[in-house]
């Protein structure tokens, strides 16, 4: 404790007194109260500066690597070049010391000091989401977004107002390639939207033998097959419930689409007619296809707190298209009372990361809904340790180099989805995850109307133009997929 | 030809914000000038004689644009009249709610650089061109109107050359916020489909005022050209203005037929919370579902439901709660379900409703501060009420609101929040899975000193002439020494039933003593005595009982 005071006023000392710099400071034993909390998080050397407001009462200065920085309008701010000098100034351990001192009746208190940890491995720059009011029924405006991490930058890859306000969802990319994309449009102009490589291709995904339109993408790594599910998905409100909304589903399958045949096939595995299958997603090596499946349960909604899912994987040959004969249970989540949704498996395919809750599948929804890990090396299952808080955190996906991982969290103000990353180890520990920066957070969180949804790293930029595909939805009839033969 | 409560119904489709991203933002998109014009004008449309008043004075001073390009000198008065005729179209536009108000700002936004360019001297050609560019990026593409009139200045050499060099500026800058995707579609870069609600189609029109003008000027130059007496000019262009009325009224009645405007008057009392106003405006068709559920909440805001239903021709419960299949939109049936207590339900819509034609919709993010100042979500309530207080209008509302926050003491205490809490204590279901009296029993059973949730269950099922469920409802709520006293329409719904009871089947028979016990007065009795002769005598002597429930009983289908 006395080497800490002995710091703080040594620190305090070299500040010259005129400019209302603190000339000395008594050491106050309480944590700086800021926002976002960056205190003690682990961020990417290449993540845009991350600037913070104290929430405490009176005039605050921080003290960071010996230089002092004030508050601008409430903010501490910190230009690009200034956020990279003091990186680059971090200690052997890789943290940044920062220290909040804040001038009460004329005398000057220090904070308890905090560290950001300043990770080795760099963060996919780029990465997009839907930003979109948590309401399920009505909105008004809503688009996919891309945000630069390395700065402020946010660029627009589509907005429903140029689809006649329509609805646009489950944007996915093939292993964070900017370049494979997809995603779908719904009511007026909708359509499963493929963007491969420049070309852009609208396909209506309704067959004679599926139970909707294809929901819920992942891409084969080869990008040579999409899985999806179909799912007879609805909504209701709840009366007085901490989990405002329930949705849930009647019917659900899952199937695999190909991007050359525009065909689509499953396995009786997949598609069981007492089962509840959704979420698929592939193992990086392509031979496996993980998917969530629950006993099938109704009358719906009587029965929703009954319907639980399990983790399953079944074998995928990208030969052929075919599938294995049996079915894998990875997690019996159902046995242990609870529901798995949003399995996502690392890159290098050790890890598999979803989201745990009580009952159902829409976890964004429900207040317990964690974030859990599987090592598939040796099936053990685990709640990601400081990661998760009281209120949800829910849809996940892997850097391309699977070292960062970002969720969407609703632990701020129990509604408004923000986006957290989490440096994830060798071993597959994650570190306390950290808000997506802004100029102004307090700000720029507080009047933010619109939940981030659905965010997924990119490796680059998604250049796709939003005109070819307003033009697509607009004109072209779209391509019917088909069911393999 | 313009409903002042249509224009002031757009005060609630849109919430300007003293705030600079949003203004920032709304000014950076094509048109946003214009759009930000027409919303910090229409913030004021609150009143509608305001916003008939203000409506007025635009297109007065569009008038005055109008004529002042037009003019040759400050004594050309002749063309006046002539100068009325786009003003008279863009006035019967605006009785389109679809239509966005900066329909009429960006026309003036034209109108003002058609000014400018008169009064340029110099490089006219230059200056024309950049006040197209200007114009277009920020009024959107009224800048072709200016493109087209420009060239039909008073005296202006080369008008043909001039005006493909500015139509050609504008065309360029409408294709380059098509390719941009600044705007939807081709027809959205170059017509008034710009100013239209998002691919609804929008009425030809809406194209008048935009042809009105440029032939206005065309007549103008033809004026000139015939050398036509200044009479004969002045009544032609009056002539014209009057026949201008004719289509214009025309689309005004069409659009009355299509969006009617009692909807919009029922939502400005509800919103101004003049219950005695909205009771008025219900009085004119009390029988049709939706004026009723209106008219019904304003008894019930009054403290006067059950006292003064059966005043009104009423038919089922329908009249009380008509529910919709989409409630997404339906912001009357929010206030309804708040009326009602079942601040739930009316979150349900609320929170879909958030959003209306051009922003959010300010009685929509009012309930939802309410209902989460309730349920003690203040993070969420701190969001919206801080929204409202970048609005002049709404921030005293939520000013006043924000000592609520985080102080669960003062929100049990208040009147409106602490009520509202209570219900919310009810057990746990689906929003309006069955019918809205599953929900109400509940909430009546956690909150039982609700008295408009208490009337509104008491009404629902004597509308639906449920007299069974009557009879346990009164039984549940009105039996302890501290209920209310039993409305008079119930004691005589009572009185009937123990009469008719003994001769009906599966009924368990009750008679006088139970109903005494249950809050029924000797005067309900008499007067069902009295009721019954006036039955035997005849149809005419039945009038007097008129508002009475035995009358709705027997003589109202449902």
């Amino acid at each position: 404790m006395m080497n800490r005071v002995f710091m703080i006023l040594a620190a305090a000392l070299t500040m010259v007194s005129c400019s209302g710099r603190p000339e000395s400071a008594t050491p106050i034993d309480e944590e700086a109260p800021i926002f976002p909390d960056y205190r003690e998080v682990t961020v990417p050397s290449n993540i845009a500066p991350l600037n913070f407001s104290f929430l405490g009462e009176g005039r605050a200065v921080l003290l960071v690597c010996g230089e002092v920085v004030r508050e601008r309008s409430g903010v501490f701010r910190f230009s690009s070049r200034g956020w990279k000098r003091l990186l680059s100034k971090r200690g052997e351990d890789g943290s940044v010391e920062f220290t909040i001192f804040t001038n009460k009746d004329g005398k000057w208190l220090s904070y308890n000091p905090f560290r950001i940890y300043i990770s080795p491995d760099p963060i996919d720059p780029w990465f997009s989401y839907r930003l979109i009011p948590p309401g399920y029924q009505g909105w008004q405006e809503m688009g996919i977004y891309q945000r630069d991490l390395e700065s402020y930058s946010e660029k627009t890859i589509m907005r429903n107002d140029l689809t006649g306000g329509n609805c646009l969802n489950c944007h996915t990319y093939r292993d964070g390639d900017p370049s494979k994309m997809v995603f779908h449009a719904r009511s007026s102009f909708g359509g499963t939207v493929v963007v491969n490589e420049g070309k852009i291709e609208k396909l209506n995904t309704k067959t004679d033998s599926t139970i909707s339109a294809l929901v819920y993408p992942f891409w084969h790594p080869s990008g040579e097959y999409i899985a999806f599910s179909v799912n007879k998905t609805l909504q209701a409100f709840h009366n007085h419930d901490a989990n405002r909304i329930e949705v849930y589903d009647e019917a659900s399958d899952v199937v695999v689409y190909n991007v050359r045949t525009h065909e689509i096939a499953w396995s009786p595995l997949t598609k069981a007619e007492d089962r509840f299958e959704t979420f698929p997603t592939f193992s990086p090596d392509g031979k496996w296809l993980y998917f969530c499946s629950a006993e099938a349960v109704g009358p719906m909604p009587d029965k929703y707190k009954e319907a639980r899912y399990g983790l399953y994987r079944i074998a995928f040959n990208p030969g052929d298209m075919s599938f294995g004969d049996s079915l894998e249970c990875v997690y019996d989540a159902p046995a242990e009372g609870a529901s798995v949704s949003f399995p996502r498996v690392s890159p290098d395919g050790r890890f598999l990361c979803f989201t745990r809750h009580g009952y159902g599948n829409f976890s964004i929804w429900h207040k317990d809904a964690d974030l859990w890990m599987v090592d598939l090396s040796d099936g053990s299952v685990r709640p990601m340790e400081g990661v998760n808080s009281s209120d949800v955190e829910s849809f996940h996906t892997w850097s391309s180099d699977g070292k960062w991982l970002v969720f969407s969290s609703r632990r701020d103000d129990g509604l408004y989805t923000k986006p957290y990353f989490t440096h994830i180890d060798a071993e597959g520990h994650a570190t306390k995850p950290f808000l997506l920066p802004q100029k102004d957070p307090t700000r720029y969180y507080k009047r933010l109307m619109k939940s981030y949804n659905l965010p997924a790293f990119t490796t680059g930029k998604v250049s796709v133009s939003k005109r070819g595909l307003t033009d697509v939805l607009r004109k072209s009839p779209g391509t019917d997929v088909g069911v393999k033969e | 030809m313009v409903n002042p409560f249509a224009l002031a119904y757009r005060e609630q489709q849109q919430l300007f914000l003293f705030d600079k991203t949003y203004i920032w933002g709304t000014f950076l998109k094509v048109g946003g000038l214009a759009t930000l014009l027409a919303r910090f004008i229409v913030q004021f449309f609150w009143n509608p004689t305001i916003a008939l008043i203000l409506t007025l004075l635009l297109l007065a001073l569009s008038v005055w644009m109008t004529w002042v390009f037009a003019r040759e000198s400050r004594k050309d008065w002749k063309i006046l009249p002539l100068c009325l005729v786009p003003a008279v179209m863009l006035g019967a536009s605006l009785a389109d709610n679809r239509i966005h108000f900066e329909y009429l700002t960006a026309f003036m936004l034209a109108q003002a650089g058609l000014v400018a360019y008169k009064n340029i001297c110099s490089r006219r050609i230059l200056w024309g061109v950049i006040i197209t560019i200007v114009l277009y990026f920020t009024a959107g593409p009224a800048a072709i109107l200016f493109a087209v009139c420009a060239a039909l200045r008073p005296s202006e050499k080369h008008p043909a050359e001039r005006a493909v060099v500015f139509l050609s500026t504008a065309a360029a800058c409408g294709l380059i916020a098509c390719l941009t995707a600044a705007v939807p579609t081709w027809a959205d870069a170059f017509t008034p489909a710009f100013y239209f609600d998002l691919d609804a189609g929008s009425p030809a029109f809406h194209w008048a005022a935009w042809i009105a003008l440029p032939v206005s000027l065309l007549l103008r130059v033809l004026i000139r050209s015939v050398r036509l007496n200044r009479w004969i000019a002045f009544v032609s262009g009056l002539a014209l203005a009057a026949l201008a009325l004719i289509p214009a009224e025309r689309f005004s009645n069409r659009i009355e037929q299509e969006q009617p405007s009692l909807a919009y008057i029922f939502e400005y009392y509800t919103n101004n919370e003049d219950w005695d106003g909205l009771i008025k405006a219900c009085e004119k068709a009390p029988w049709l579902p939706r004026t009723a559920n209106y008219l019904n909440m304003a008894l019930s805001r009054k403290g006067e439901l059950a006292e003064r239903l059966l005043d009104y021709n009423q038919r089922g419960a329908d009249a009380l709660v008509m529910v919709t299949r989409d409630r997404a939109v339906d912001v009357a049936q929010a206030h309804i379900m708040m009326a009602m207590g079942n601040v739930a339900a009316a979150q349900d819509v609320a929170f879909n409703a958030l959003y209306s034609l051009n922003g959010y919709c300010p009685a929509m993010v009012k309930i939802n501060a309410q209902v989460e100042l309730m349920r003690g979500s203040y993070e969420v309530a701190d969001k919206y009420l801080s929204l409202l207080e970048k609005a002049p209008r709404y921030r005293k509302w939520a000013r006043d609101h924000r000592s609520f926050l985080h102080d669960d003491a003062a929100v049990e205490a208040d009147p409106i929040l602490g009520n509202g809490r209570r219900n919310l204590s009810a057990k746990n279901a689906f929003v309006m899975f069955t019918n809205p009296m599953s929900e109400l029993f509940p909430i009546l059973d956690a909150n039982p000193s609700d008295k408009r949730a208490l009337e509104y269950g008491l009404c629902y099922l004597l509308l639906a002439k449920d007299l069974n469920s009557v009879k346990h409802f009164i039984t549940d709520y009105y039996s302890s020494p501290d209920s209310l006293e039993l409305p008079r329409i119930a004691q005589e719904a009572m009185v009937f039933y123990s009469e008719y009871s003994r001769n009906m089947e599966g009924v368990e028979p009750f008679g006088m003593d139970w109903c005494y016990e249950h809050g029924v007065q000797p005067e309900t009795v008499a007067r069902f005595e009295e009721y019954q002769k006036a039955a035997v005598a005849g149809p005419v002597s039945l009038k007097r009982f008129r508002g009475t429930y035995w009358y709705y009983l027997i003589h109202t289908e449902i």
